[in-house]
């Protein structure tokens, strides 16, 4: 049966009419429009159906919507807000701002076909969040080792991401170090 | 000149008419005497749709290109708005291109013949030009010889005047010749289908020359990329009409099955479910996508089918496959007496026999179509094939309707490796039959299962192969036969096994090489077809169809496997070996190349430490190399092994390319290194297995590919040449890893593994002996 639920997507409240059960996964794509995660395996093998919750990656092939309740939910298309709102822009500012993790995406041209890829940009996020300067060895290590499985990219596209995730440090570095100038007494 | 003037002669070129607002230059192209032979034929389908012109300029500069052919995710549409770009003297930026859509794009053909699309487009670009510089030369009254082109403005005489001032408040119409024809179901062919290539522009417009590029050669970046990263691509996944109904189908127990009674659904339970049949398609629909996930997994409970057996199990499939007569060869390279004659006065000979199971194209995102068949029985499909034209042909005949009346609609998703090239093996059968039996647009989204048990397989092979030796061991004489089921069969599942018709396809079989040894000239090559596994079932068994590098990735694996052997009996270095049999100065460069950026040491395999047992690792080398649409490839893999574990970890791969002119350095190298990982993937980890009934890796656990950790270090060695025209770069990567990780594990362990994949259990039992 399906009942009224309140979810936190990309900072904004959505009030959705699903059974509890529902993966949120369907939730997010058929109900509030959000198609940056996408069914893979169903069965949380491959990674491509990601999405923050509460910072922390998760599939949403398996996550029921009811367990996303009061939690922060963040897609791919929330990302440059979580971003403006880590570095306080403007929101001029944050109207041209892609989070860095994007922006190194496009500047590497990870994605081929790109269908894995906003999964692989969320484990990137989470990753950055925990390890800001993660070595190749814990690029691999947190692509592939960390459960519930390893993201899998049949394109080959590895290496891109690996340039692009360590691109994106640089980058959320060097602006932390600004930031942190700035804030110098 | 005379190129030039019947090119120029060639072009006819109208004004439609004056516009007080915008204006434009519209390319399109004059029906080929077939196509107008088959449209005043009323037994034939008709082009009655309008044709989408080619190419168009606007009053603002703006340029729309529309080509049938898609973006498969190797940068495609980047290089035809490169190519297009440097013939019409504009920014690349300036262009948008229309991709796969049939009602909306001109030419057909398949996405992954990429020169013939770029051939394509370069000449509509380039008669394009001409027809330009004979409107600027009337406008500002300066001939054609003293006009030049930056940036899509005309200067001449100190004049100037851009494409947009030139086509303004007016409608002009450019058309250009064009040979070929609109694919068709045609059964006499291997594929079922006819003109799989599509329309080609004729004549021979005068094109840039290479040393005037400015366009080709920079890494234009592809421009559906930021889309795909910030969450605004439309992908085939997110289509949704109104009134739409969302479809899971429910596939039989075994491959050979066919329906006793479909299970029901609970109305309580499940209030807008229904379950619909036809033959032994079987679905569950509902307005919401969970609620058919949820009925379905109560329906396929309950539905019951016809007890089947009749597959050989994976473990026994060579010596299954071996058993069978073959008859003639479908296919033969090379003059038997010669090549006969020429054994006969070798002083050795040496043989060996390759084989690989099953392997799948496996896309991370399992196939999704949606359908809408209207009340006026017009049909729209919208989908991510990369054989549009093809896919429209198909649907139309399994129908029963003339190929006018269905549009195909092309978006992005999953890369599929060559699943689509020849219009079938989607779900876009099963949304058409289930859109027409409900009166709904349906939308049918695969299952990972469903995708890994039911979707067309790249064939398993083998191949015998020998070679005479002189008595200096160089190959003098060479013969290969190379046997596997069909591999051209990728008829769409939901139409057999709703028994509706299908285009037939023949068994057959070719050979794929593009030979690389000119020295040995004395080879004969053979190529062995048959039908599908288990043919005669209702879902027309394990169907076999085309993979990335198709034909060529497991022809070369058995001739390159050979090459290494015959270096390692005349104890000679591989590489050195191959420049002994070859004058191709191509193939010598980058074979050079390739090896010094690998630091490659000259000596003979295996290693003198080479060994077959043990704990501790032990690591080995191995070479080869490639020809394929004028693009040369070497691969240099180096491994390491642990003998007693049969672990396999290749630790560094060296990958070389010369594809002519480089059209995009920064996309070839991600081409390359990504091409390398499907490569290895498949040399150390893939294979279908099934039981006797049916398909038994049918999720990531089961049929594994290679992870981040496990790929190496890759290094690339592009090498461009301004003399030789383009070369297919995009695809070829993956099929110079195996017949190198081989080698390496010879030159490693000193046994020889004529197999693939390595993996843990082969390579031991093979070390064991």
């Amino acid at each position: 049966m399906a009942n009224e639920l309140t979810l936190s997507v990309n900072g904004v409240k959505a009030v959705v009419s699903a059974a509890p059960r529902t993966p949120l996964l369907f939730v997010l794509r058929n109900e509030l429009g959000l198609t940056g995660p996408r069914l893979g395996c169903g069965m949380a093998q491959c990674g491509s159906c990601s999405v923050l919750l509460d910072g922390e990656e998760i599939r949403t092939c398996i996550t029921p919507v009811s367990y996303a309740v009061a939690k922060e939910i963040t897609t791919i298309e929330g990302l440059p807000a979580v971003w403006a709102a880590q570095k306080k822009l403007s929101a001029a500012d944050a109207a041209h701002t892609l989070h860095p993790v994007q922006q190194a995406w496009i500047d590497e041209q990870v994605p081929q076909c790109g269908y894995c890829q906003s999964g692989m940009m969320i484990a990137a996020v989470e990753l950055l969040s925990k390890n800001p300067n993660p070595s190749v060895a814990e690029i691999k290590d947190a692509f592939t080792n960390k459960p519930p499985s390893p993201h899998l990219c049949r394109c080959g596209t590895y290496a891109a991401i690996i340039d692009a995730v360590q691109r994106a440090a640089k980058a959320m570095n060097a602006q932390a170090a600004t930031a942190d100038r700035r804030n110098l007494p | 000149m005379t190129t030039e003037n019947s090119a120029a002669a060639a072009i006819a070129f109208t004004r439609r008419g004056f516009v007080k607002m915008g204006g434009a230059l519209i390319v399109s192209f004059a029906i080929p005497a077939r196509l107008c032979a088959l449209a005043s034929d009323t037994q034939a389908p008709s082009y009655a749709t309008p044709l989408a012109s080619w190419l168009e300029i606007h009053s603002d500069n703006s340029i729309v290109v529309r080509t049938g052919r898609t973006e498969t995710g190797t940068g495609m549409s980047g290089y035809y708005a490169q190519a297009i770009a440097e013939e019409l003297r504009v920014r690349p930026e300036a262009i948008s291109l229309t991709m796969g859509d049939t009602d909306k794009t001109p030419d057909g053909g398949y996405s992954a013949g990429f020169l013939a699309g770029m051939a394509n487009v370069r000449k509509v670009a380039a008669y394009t030009y001409r027809a330009l510089l004979k409107l600027a030369s009337n406008q500002l009254g300066v001939p054609i010889e003293d006009l030049s082109v930056t940036d899509g403005i005309v200067s001449g005489s100190g004049k100037t005047v851009s494409y947009g001032q030139l086509v303004a408040g007016q409608l002009l119409e450019l058309t250009i010749p064009v040979t070929g024809a609109l694919a068709q179901p045609d059964p006499t062919q291997w594929v079922g289908m006819t003109s799989l290539d599509g329309l080609a522009v004729a004549g021979e417009p005068p094109l840039k020359p290479v040393d005037q590029f400015k366009v080709i050669g920079t890494s234009y970046p592809v421009p559906g990329i930021p889309d795909k990263v910030i969450g605004k691509t439309q992908w085939s996944c997110d289509v949704t009409l109104p009134g739409m109904l969302h479809a899971r189908m429910i596939r039989p127990a075994t491959l050979g099955a066919t329906l006793v009674s479909a299970g029901t659904v609970d109305r309580k339970q499940f209030p807008n479910a229904q379950v619909v049949t036809k033959g032994t398609l079987v679905a569950v629909l509902s307005p919401n996508e969970f609620e058919t996930i949820s009925a379905a997994r109560v329906v396929a409970a309950s539905t019951k089918w016809t007890d089947w057996s009749g597959l050989p199990g994976s473990d026994n499939l060579t010596k299954t496959l071996r058993s069978y007569s073959w008859g003639a060869p479908a296919a033969t390279r090379g003059k038997p007496e010669d090549v006969a004659a020429a054994f006969a006065k070798s002083s050795k000979t040496i043989s060996a026999s390759y084989e690989q199971p099953y392997v799948r194209h496996a896309p991370i995102g399992p196939f999704v179509a949606v359908a809408e068949v209207r009340s006026d029985g017009n049909v729209t499909i919208w989908t991510h094939s990369a054989q549009s034209q093809g896919l429209r042909a198909r649907i139309a005949y399994l129908l029963g309707i003339t190929t006018d009346r269905v549009v195909v609609r092309w978006l992005d998703h999953s890369g599929q490796y060559g699943r689509t090239t020849l219009g079938g093996d989607g779900a876009e059968a099963d949304a058409a039959i289930l859109s027409q039996l409900t009166g709904k647009a349906v939308r049918v989204q695969w299952t990972l299962q469903e995708d890994m048990a039911w979707s067309t397989v790249s064939p398993a092979w083998f191949s015998d192969i020998k070679a005479g030796l002189d008595a200096k061991g160089h190959i003098v004489a060479l013969h290969s036969s190379f046997y596997s089921p069909h591999m051209f069969d990728p008829r769409p599942l939901g139409a057999l096994l709703a028994g509706m018709p299908t285009a037939t396809s023949k068994p057959g079989n070719w050979i794929a090489t593009e030979w690389p040894y000119d020295k040995i000239q004395n080879r004969l090559e053979e190529a062995y077809g048959r039908p599908n596994l288990c043919a005669d079932t209702a879902s027309a068994g394990l169907r076999g169809n085309i993979m990335r590098t198709p034909g060529q990735r497991q022809q070369n694996f058995a001739l390159e496997g050979l090459l290494n052997e015959a270096a390692a009996a005349a104890k000679a270095d591989p590489v050195a070996f191959r420049l002994l049999h070859t004058t191709d100065q191509r193939l010598i460069d980058l074979l050079k190349a390739t090896a010094k950026a690998a630091e490659w040491e000259e000596r003979s395999s295996p290693r003198k430490d080479a060994r077959k047992a043990g704990t501790a690792p032990v690591s080995g080398r191995g070479v080869c190399i490639m020809i394929r649409e004028n693009a040369y490839w070497v691969g240099i893999a180096e491994i390491s092994v642990v003998p007693d574990t049969g672990m396999v970890q290749v630790t560094k791969f060296t990958i070389g390319c010369e594809p002519g002119k480089i059209i995009n350095p920064r996309q070839l190298g991600l081409c390359m290194k990504s091409g390398v990982v499907m490569g290895l993937s498949e040399a150390l980890k893939e294979e279908v297995t099934f039981d006797k009934s049916k398909v038994t890796s049918t999720n990531w656990d089961r049929y594994k590919i290679l992870t981040m950790e496990e790929m190496p270090e890759i290094k690339i060695v592009p090498l461009s040449r301004d003399d030789k025209d383009f070369g297919g770069g995009s695809e070829g990567a993956n099929a110079v890893c195996a017949p190198a990780v081989t080698a390496a594990f010879f030159d490693a362990t000193g046994i020889q593994a004529r197999r693939i994949p390595l993996t843990p259990s082969y390579v031991t039992a093979l070390l064991k002996g």
